[in-house]
């Protein structure tokens, strides 16, 4: 294939084309996407530090040093919502602005709702940075932000949404490549699952109900819960694997037939399993069979994405010893594959009967999160930086020191949490020979964990040390030629179209 | 299946995905094994829960309660409360893990009244101090300590509590 290795020559500044071919060739948007790029990697650090200094609170409390605006209640939602919505939302919109306009062989539709979408995503993020610390919050997980910011996501979306579908409407091939399915199925799930969740009548300007009670709400929270994982952290980055890793691989996708089956196959069943979190809760027994039945029927679904990312690395395993990019997308497609399978495990009622409530959810998790979705993230921005700004990464180096650092920090983290929390299943329900509670003071039982705590504090702030790496690295490759003898960069790079 | 699909053939789709090939090899039959593995599970599972054995979580407690009575009859936990030395000498270590910090280490009082005078808020009699310990003085600050220690070690601790009178 050799178009395959031509087009991964970075872009070419707009002066060193060879002379134009007789079809102009499409001119991409690249400024938005670098534009996307710095605000990932800026939110990646703040989201990752808050999640240290959580970890640091959780070992010795005294870390919120009395202050209210630092103290755990706050700063986990801060967390959350910056690693979610801010890191893994704008390194999702960074390889789609750069992907999708490829793959389409178009520019995006309208440059204007593009910028809208940025400026807008980044102001409802500065909003969530200021309103969390200050306590205002609707208490729902994942879905705190109050109901003003609730309608700027609400509109920014379908700005984003339009601007999306507007470019698939004006392409220029007829195929819709695997991956631009599955950001499909981001664009239209996200906005759903955030309407119908954050459904409430406003009270004042910060306070609102919801117009769900008791079990329904449960019920609603945990369907937009559960997909927010399966639609935020799952399908999106799924789309990035299928553009980013058969690029960096330069091998062709294993199979076409295993992407289509196990991504209608995901995306079906994905609806289903909200009820694994409400297990033995006063939801109907039926609801709660149903989901946990549907999370193990999610399991080779997700296996299918794994298998494909894993199986198109055939015969480039030799590259995966010396190219960071692909090292970081193995392991992210390994702990894809690992924490899919935990899942439907933690859904089988005898299990989550142990699990639930404990450590282990949050070492689940971040299995996914690190793991997955934060070695992936950092895989795709480690393959653009270079493309987006014409020059070699200035420390290659630091890239895989990065890579060792974060696998190390993940595998501290989960281990420590899976620790933590068989700890927590077993000492609560254990017995003595009386039928008494053997452990029965919880304070007891929350001192036995610290030493686990503190171990999790250390893996997540080699993560976070990977990631402040990653930042100066890219820092170090902008800064570096803007001082070199090269010309500036074209602001919109453009790639020869391909024969 | 019919094993004559030709293994790394490409579809042809690259020059609309921006150079990507793709192979269309078939489903890996381990993988589709356990595709249909977890549905027919799946379905089994549902069936035999809902239909045919009639579980619910509700059924599984009054299980584990009705295994609990065999295996410690009401008789232990609702016998008659007689403060004993021996009693007492095991209560020692629970008061000193769970009621110092209100009570003082000489039970002469803190944040919660003395223990060893002969004023009783709540009445002095064994009984009343179990009960007391039991139940609580929520609105004072004096936890519910029947569901955290259980009724036998709420005996010891109050015999503990008994034998120190005085001192
Ligand atoms: C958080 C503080 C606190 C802890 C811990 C605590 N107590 Fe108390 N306790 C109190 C307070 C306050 C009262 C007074 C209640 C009232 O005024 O009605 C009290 C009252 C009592 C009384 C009744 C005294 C009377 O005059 O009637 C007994 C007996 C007692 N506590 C035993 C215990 C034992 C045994 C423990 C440990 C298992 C314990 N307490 C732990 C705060 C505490
Ligand atoms: C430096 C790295 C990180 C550290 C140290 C860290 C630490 C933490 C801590 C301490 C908690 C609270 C756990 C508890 O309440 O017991 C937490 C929760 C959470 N974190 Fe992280 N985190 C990190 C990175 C990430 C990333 C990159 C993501 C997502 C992409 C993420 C997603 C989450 C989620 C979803 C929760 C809530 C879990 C739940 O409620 O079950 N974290 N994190
Ligand atoms: C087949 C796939 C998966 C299944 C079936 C699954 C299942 C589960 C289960 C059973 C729980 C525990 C619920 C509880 O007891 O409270 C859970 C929690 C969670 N999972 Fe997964 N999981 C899967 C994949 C993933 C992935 C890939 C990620 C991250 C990228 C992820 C993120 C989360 C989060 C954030 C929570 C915590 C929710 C909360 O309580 O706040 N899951 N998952």
């Amino acid at each position: 294939m050799p178009q395959t290795v031509e087009t991964l020559a970075p872009a070419r500044d707009a002066e060193s084309l060879p002379p134009p071919p007789p079809v102009a060739p499409p001119v991409y948007d690249d400024a938005i996407v670098r534009l996307f790029f710095g605000a990932t990697v800026l939110w990646a650090v703040v989201g990752m530090l808050a999640g240290a200094t959580i970890a640091l609170e959780l070992a010795w409390w005294k870390a919120n040093l009395g202050i209210p605006y630092l103290t755990f209640g706050r700063l986990r939602p801060l967390h959350t919502n910056a690693v979610i919505f801010a890191f893994a939302g704008n390194v999702c919109f960074t390889g789609i602005y750069y992907s999708l306009q490829r793959l389409l062989k178009v520019r995006m539709w309208s440059d204007t709702l593009s910028r809208f979408h940025f400026w807008g995503w980044q102001g409802i993020i500065v909003a969530a940075a200021i309103t969390l610390p200050l306590g205002l919050t609707q208490s729902k997980e994942y879905a705190e932000l109050i109901w003003p910011i609730d309608l700027a996501i609400a509109v920014v979306w379908v700005a984003f949404a339009a601007n999306f579908f507007g470019t698939i409407a004006i392409r220029k091939v007829d195929h819709l490549y695997v991956a631009i399915w599955f950001y499909m199925s981001f664009v239209i799930a996200i906005p759903i699952l955030h309407i119908v969740n954050n459904l409430a009548v406003p009270a004042t300007m910060v306070r609102s109900y919801p117009v769900y009670a008791g079990m329904t709400d449960a019920l609603v929270q945990w369907w937009y819960g559960h997909n927010a994982v399966g639609f935020f952290l799952t399908t999106p980055f799924l789309g990035l694997m299928y553009y980013f890793l058969p690029r960096a691989a330069e091998r062709p996708v294993y199979s076409y037939r295993l992407s289509i089956v196990h991504f209608w196959s995901l995306v079906f069943l994905y609806i289903w399993v909200g009820p694994h979190h409400l297990l033995y809760s006063a939801l109907p027994d039926w609801a709660q069979t149903l989901g946990m039945v549907f999370s193990l029927m999610l399991l080779a679904p997700s296996w299918g994405g794994m298998l494909n990312g894993l199986l198109t690395l055939r015969g480039a395993w030799d590259r995966v010893r010396t190219d960071p990019v692909l090292k970081f997308m193995v392991v992210a497609v390994s702990f894809y594959g690992m924490s899919t399978f935990e899942g439907p495990m933690m859904s089988i009622r005898a299990v989550n009967g142990l699990s639930h409530f404990t450590n282990w959810v949050i070492g689940h998790v971040h299995s996914g999160a690190l793991g997955w979705v934060g070695m992936i993230s950092f895989a795709v921005l480690y393959w653009l930086a270079p493309r987006l700004w014409d020059r070699p990464l200035a420390r290659p180096g630091w890239a895989t020191t990065h890579f060792w650092l974060a696998t190390i920090g993940i595998v501290l983290y989960t281990v420590s949490m899976w620790a933590a929390g068989l700890t927590e299943g077993l000492t609560w329900r254990a017995l003595d020979g009386a039928g008494q509670l053997k452990y029965a003071s919880w304070v007891e039982i929350v001192a036995q964990l610290r030493p686990f705590y503190w171990l999790r504090f250390a893996g997540g702030t080699l993560y976070l040390l990977g990631a402040i790496l990653m930042a100066v690295n890219f820092i170090l490759t902008v800064r570096g030629a803007r001082g070199g003898a090269s010309a500036a960069p074209a602001k919109t790079a453009a790639e020869p179209a391909l024969a | 299946m019919g094993k004559s699909i030709q293994r790394d053939q490409v579809t042809g789709h690259a020059d609309e995905a921006d150079g990507i090939e793709e192979y269309d090899n078939p489903l890996p039959d381990w993988w589709l094994g356990l595709f249909w593995f977890t549905i027919i599970f799946a379905i089994g599972y549902t069936l035999h829960y809902h239909f045919i054995a009639h579980r619910s979580p509700q059924k599984e407690l009054a299980a584990e309660l009705a295994a609990a009575r065999v295996q410690w009859p009401e008789g232990v936990a609702g016998a008659a409360f007689v403060p004993t030395h021996e009693l007492a000498e095991k209560g020692e270590a629970i008061f000193k893990t769970n009621c110092v910090p209100c009570h003082g280490e000489d039970l002469h009082g803190k944040i919660g009244p003395n223990l060893t005078d002969d004023v009783w808020i709540h009445g002095g009699r064994p009984d009343d101090i179990v009960r007391t310990i039991t139940n609580g003085v929520q609105a004072k600050g004096m936890p519910t300590w029947g569901p955290i220690l259980g009724p036998e070690r709420v005996k010891e601790v109050a015999a503990y509590v008994i034998s120190e009178h005085g001192k």
